[in-house]
């Protein structure tokens, strides 16, 4: 029972602190997208523009609510809040210090590629549901991208269980710490698996070069086409926590967690996470945006071979290597 | 139906086929691509059948901004016609205004002084530098989209397409719709300082586009975007009408400086930039060089522009000073699109307006070449090939 | 109204359909005792978000979306005051219209505007959008969009320059604030009578005698040295092969209907290869020749390559009701352009696959550049 109390404290501080830095994050990102585009970005709406995002939302919720006709009316209204439930629902087993945890489950690693895999099921019903080309294409190029990207992402997260030889979470972290961090050592497969898991998180969360589920150029919102208002939020919020928690399973499974110089804790974490966040726009304000099928191209024939190479080159390395669990 | 066919893709592809004959059971979802859609530069339409994501068939659909230009052009009196046609082709209307004036110099068999067409030049270049600009924001924008790295280069394209609205603004007082040229000469002259700060932007647009390189025709994904996309031959490019950049990248050395020259072409060297591959790719590669070429044309000029009057010794002032009794003439120039042209019938009821103007836009015939290029794509390739053929819609529909 | 007094407001009709959408939630609030305070304040927060936020729908149409593209971009920033572009009709609270609006587009326009989600507000940028500038009063132009949509801001300007623009967002601020509505939009049918009454006005005014003191510049005499310059390869193949032996003074060579194809093929056959240009024009009697029956004349022109590019041009003369071969099977080009040619000029291509009309709407009755058809032809507000 006491599991359960401590469990809900931690959920509701981190979903809490998670919204606040999403908050700040979307105006960080218009800030940085703005000086890499030699612009200001907002200044005007509160203290250099830190107002922005809470505006944008304010205006959102008074929006009128439009269901499309013919939409499908249930699946219409569930495939946002699935989004936010699917997106949040990962960061319950990462441990953000070694007592900041929600839930510290033994199989945490195969819960947060599960979890992960949901994700496609309202990206999917927001697509079909609502009864527009533009997000039905949108929909189904959700899927072909979530599914075929799953195969990389559980490989490479592999790397780092071999290594450990835990699922747990906290263990792989508490092992980096007593050890090296994966993407520093053992180099090889540690840093590929590293740039591969980012890859395949730019993928999951349909960022640029990814995002063309979305792929506004194309069509219009992709599958976000239809939605006003509170829904449009909702999954704006998914997008935004979906990167977040990944940066953040990304930093606790190769960056080594909470460990840090000087003093390790929950800062060293928070640092690490936003650092993957930024990366993550970083990368988005500046490529362009890949073809289907080539991006299908770049999984099936090179992700997902180099991934089952540093599978086997993490085992062998547990195998020969003395002393390396 | 076609007779001794040149173009092999012709064969292959008959645009008025009914979609029937493609798929008996219609189990193809029509897209309507447009008029109102974020790629469509403008109010362009295209029904696109498409089989997952691929194009089956591409109906292109014209008219949405349609203006009635010939027809208020037939209203009109010759000298009140320049500020009509700026709205046409509304990013390079300096060339508009040439094409429209020269056609009238050439009915009134009137020779336009030296420093004019130097100045006109000078103009035209620094517009086919400024449209130029305005199609690689656009054409990034198509393929990286608006919230991400195509909107980047986007934007920078725009800061430097400013620094050429500058200076336009300083010489017409306006920012787009011009009015500066006028039937046997320039209204405006160059203010003191103007040769120096076009010499400055040149220099930092210069600086600059190498980066722009590096971040488009160098970059992997805009390569795996692009080549190899929406491939058009030179016969079919020929057989189109299609001139300018996309001809010429189609392997076609034409182009209508050198081949025909106007202005002070024929003082000059121009050298013209081709590509054999006829892809996106390929139509990208030579604006670039043409970029490049624009700007050492524009240094030329401002090194070698002469002194003397910037306008035929009889001004023209009052709308109907200008009196055309007949003829009929057409005159082509090579504008950033192809080539811009104006066809004028005059005579008629009054000798002060044209019977017909008829208006030659390039980006029309590019548009024709969607049904033939489009079928194959996938829908990604559709915006990429549409960018990279660059229309304009004010002109296309006018 | 919260406006400063400096500042004349025109008297503005309430129109409850116009009025700003409020949520079924706010209403139900507002009935509980004792939550005026609390409602008041929710209420400055929402107004606050809604100005603070102002999404933009670029209903980019020409020019003007150049200049929006412009106002988005680095030197002005639209970014600044919270403002991007979004480019569904869903998610956006502001139709910016740019550009001219044609009948053809009008019910387009008017689904996006309906696809909006309230509260909405639509700015009017520059002149077409305004009144259909020096387009209003022809036959595809809509005389304004507020006879479709009811205008929030009205922004000024050939283009209005991106600094405008900018200006007019922080309009629609003030006026959201001061929680003005939109008046409706004009009255269509009033609207075209009111236009047809300006028209009547301006050609009253309007005379064709030059003001003032006339400065002629060149008066062309016909029987000078012709206009179309031919070049020998097409001179021989004009004499040898057509029989044309003199070439008028006042344009290109004129071909029999039953010979033109004939020339097309041979001129693309040696080095012509490029369709510059199919024209044709309705003349009526006696235009353009003292004697001449009312007539179509086709004009084509074909470009050669390389150096020394030259075009080789010819008419065809047709009488009222008779077609002309299409050219089609030759050039591909020539598909758009006889079907432009068809549908404005109403010439008959004959053997063109598809001869639809294709800048006007399937169902438009008459062909505009007939010299019959009106040239100021008020349309009917949109179709």
């Amino acid at each position: 029972m006491s599991g359960l109390v401590h469990g809900a404290q931690y959920a509701v501080m981190i979903v809490s602190s998670l919204l606040a830095v999403i908050a700040i994050g979307i105006w960080f990102e218009r800030k940085f997208a703005g000086r890499m585009q030699s612009r200001l970005g907002p200044t005007i709406v509160g203290p250099v523009g830190l107002l922005q995002p809470l505006a944008d939302v304010v205006k959102l919720l008074q929006k009128e609510d439009i269901v499309p006709k013919d939409a499908d009316r249930a699946l219409f209204d569930l495939a946002p809040l699935l989004a936010v439930l699917f997106s949040l629902g990962a960061a319950a087993v990462v441990p953000f210090s070694p007592t900041a945890v929600a839930a510290d489950l033994d199989i945490g690693v195969l819960f947060i590629l599960a979890i992960g895999a949901l994700m496609v099921i309202p990206t999917f019903a927001a697509g079909w549901a609502s009864n527009n080309k533009f997000a039905l294409l949108g929909g189904m190029r959700a899927v072909a991208q979530s599914v075929s990207y799953a195969v990389p992402l559980v490989l490479v997260v592999m790397v780092p269980v071999i290594l450990s030889g835990s699922m747990r979470v906290s263990e792989i972290v508490t092992f980096q710490s007593e050890h090296h961090w994966f993407a520093v050592w053992p180099i090889i497969p540690g840093l590929p698996a590293f740039a591969l898991f980012f890859i395949a998180m730019l993928a999951e969360s349909n960022r640029i070069p990814f995002d063309i589920p979305e792929a506004e150029s194309e069509l219009v919102a992709g599958i976000t086409t239809e939605y006003t208002g509170a829904k449009f939020v909702l999954f704006y919020m998914a997008e935004y926590v979906h990167t977040l928690v990944g940066s953040a399973v990304g930093a606790a499974l190769f960056l080594g967690g909470w460990d840090g110089p000087f003093k390790p804790g929950l800062h060293w974490m928070v640092l690490k996470t936003l650092l993957l966040f930024t990366a993550v726009y970083w990368v988005r304000w500046t490529l362009l945006r890949f073809r289907s099928d080539q991006l299908m191209d770049l999984c099936w024939k090179r992700l997902v071979p180099i991934a089952v190479g540093l599978v086997f080159l993490a085992a062998a390395w547990v195998q020969f290597v003395p002393g390396a669990r | 139906m076609t007779e001794g066919l040149q173009s092999a893709r012709r064969g292959a592809i008959d645009p008025h086929l009914s979609i029937r004959h493609y798929d008996a059971d219609a189990d193809l979802m029509l897209l309507h691509f447009g008029p109102q859609h974020p790629s469509t530069h403008g109010v362009f339409r295209m029904d696109l059948y498409l089989d997952g994501e691929v194009i089956v068939k591409a109906t292109p659909f014209l008219g949405y901004l349609h203006r009635g230009v010939e027809k208020l052009c037939e209203k009109l009196t010759y000298v009140q016609q320049t500020p009509v046609v700026d709205k046409n082709d509304y990013v390079s209307p300096m060339i508009n205004e040439q094409a429209l004036n020269m056609a009238f110099e050439k009915l009134l068999k009137l020779e336009v002084p030296r420093r004019a067409r130097w100045l006109r030049t000078l103009l035209a270049e620094l517009q086919r530098l400024a449209s130029h600009l305005l199609w690689l924001g656009t054409f990034t924008l198509d393929l990286g989209g608006a919230l991400g790295g195509g909107s980047t280069l986007f934007l920078h394209c725009f800061r430097e397409r400013e620094l050429i609205l500058d200076l336009f603004e300083e010489l017409t007082g306006s920012r787009f719709h011009y009015n500066t040229h006028t039937i046997g000469g320039n209204r405006h002259d160059l203010p003191a300082g103007l040769a120096a700060k076009v010499e400055v932007a040149l220099a930092a647009i210069a600086a600059r586009l190498g980066e722009y390189e590096d971040l488009s025709l160098g970059h992997a994904i805009f390569q795996a975007r692009t080549k190899g996309v929406g491939t058009l031959d030179s016969d079919l490019a020929l057989e189109l009408g299609i001139t300018g950049p996309i001809l010429r990248a189609s392997g076609v050395d034409h182009d209508l400086r050198r081949d025909a020259p106007y202005h002070a072409y024929d003082e000059l060297t121009v050298n013209v930039a081709t590509e054999h591959a006829g892809d996106c790719f390929a139509r990208a590669s030579v604006r670039f060089a043409e970029m490049r070429e624009s700007i050492r044309l524009c240094r030329a000029v401002l090194e070698g522009l002469p002194e003397g009057p910037i306008a035929a010794s009889k001004a023209v002032r009052l709308p109907t000073a200008v009196k055309i009794a007949s003829g009929q003439v057409y005159v082509g120039i090579e504008g950033p699109r192809g080539e811009i042209g104006t066809f004028v019938i005059a005579g008629g009821d009054t000798p002060t307006t044209p019977y017909r103007l008829k208006i030659r836009a390039p980006s029309m015939h590019a548009l024709a070449a969607i049904p033939y290029v489009m079928p194959g794509a996938t829908l990604s390739d559709a915006v990429a090939i549409l960018g990279s053929l660059d229309p304009i819609m004010g002109e296309v529909d006018r | 109204m919260a406006v400063s007094d400096t500042r004349r407001v025109l008297p503005v009709v309430r129109d409850e359909s116009a009025l700003p959408y409020e949520h079924p939630l706010y209403r139900s609030l507002l009935g509980v005792p004792g939550l005026s305070v609390a409602t008041a304040v929710l209420d400055q927060l929402l107004e606050w978000g809604a100005r603070n936020s102002l999404w933009v729908f670029p209903m980019a149409t020409s020019c003007c979306g150049i200049e929006l593209m412009s106002a988005a971009a680095s030197r002005v920033d639209l970014d600044r005051m919270g403002t991007i572009v979004r480019a569904t009709p869903r998610q956006a609270d502001v139709m910016v219209i740019a550009g001219t609006i044609t009948t053809k587009m009008a019910p387009r326009v008017k689904a996006l505007w309906d696809q909006m989600p309230e509260p909405k507000w639509a700015v009017a940028m520059g002149s077409c959008a305004i009144s259909g500038d020096f387009y209003r009063n022809l036959y595809p132009v809509v005389p304004g969009i507020d006879t479709i949509l009811p205008v929030d801001v009205y922004i000024p300007g050939c283009p209005p320059n991106p600094e405008a623009l900018m200006h007019g967002l922080l309009r629609l601020q003030e006026k959201i604030k001061a929680r003005t509505g939109a008046p409706a939009p004009r009255d269509p049918v009033l609207a075209a009578a009111q236009l047809a009454a300006a028209i009547a006005v301006s050609s009253n005014d309007r005379s064709d005698e030059p003001v003032g003191e006339e400065q002629e510049l060149l008066v062309q005499a016909p029987d000078e040295v012709p206009f179309t310059e031919i070049a020998s390869d097409y001179d021989t193949i004009l004499r040898e092969q057509f029989a044309v032996g003199e070439f008028p003074a006042d344009g290109a060579p004129i071909i029999p209907a039953a010979r033109h194809h004939e020339l097309a093929r041979t001129l693309r056959a040696s080095g012509y290869r490029q369709l510059v240009y199919i024209v044709a024009t309705h003349c009526k009697a006696k235009a353009l020749g003292k004697t001449s029956p009312e007539r179509y004349e086709v004009a084509y022109g074909l470009r050669s390559l390389g150096k020394g590019s030259n075009v080789a041009s010819w008419r065809v003369q047709l009488e009222p009701g008779a077609s002309v071969p299409s050219l089609v099977g030759l050039f591909a080009g020539a598909d758009f352009q006889e079907r432009e040619q068809f549908d404005l000029v109403g010439v008959r291509f004959d053997g063109h696959p598809d001869l639809r009309r294709i800048m006007l709407a399937d169902d438009y009755e008459g062909h505009p550049l007939h010299k019959d058809f009106p040239a100021d032809a008020p349309c009917a507000p949109w179709r």
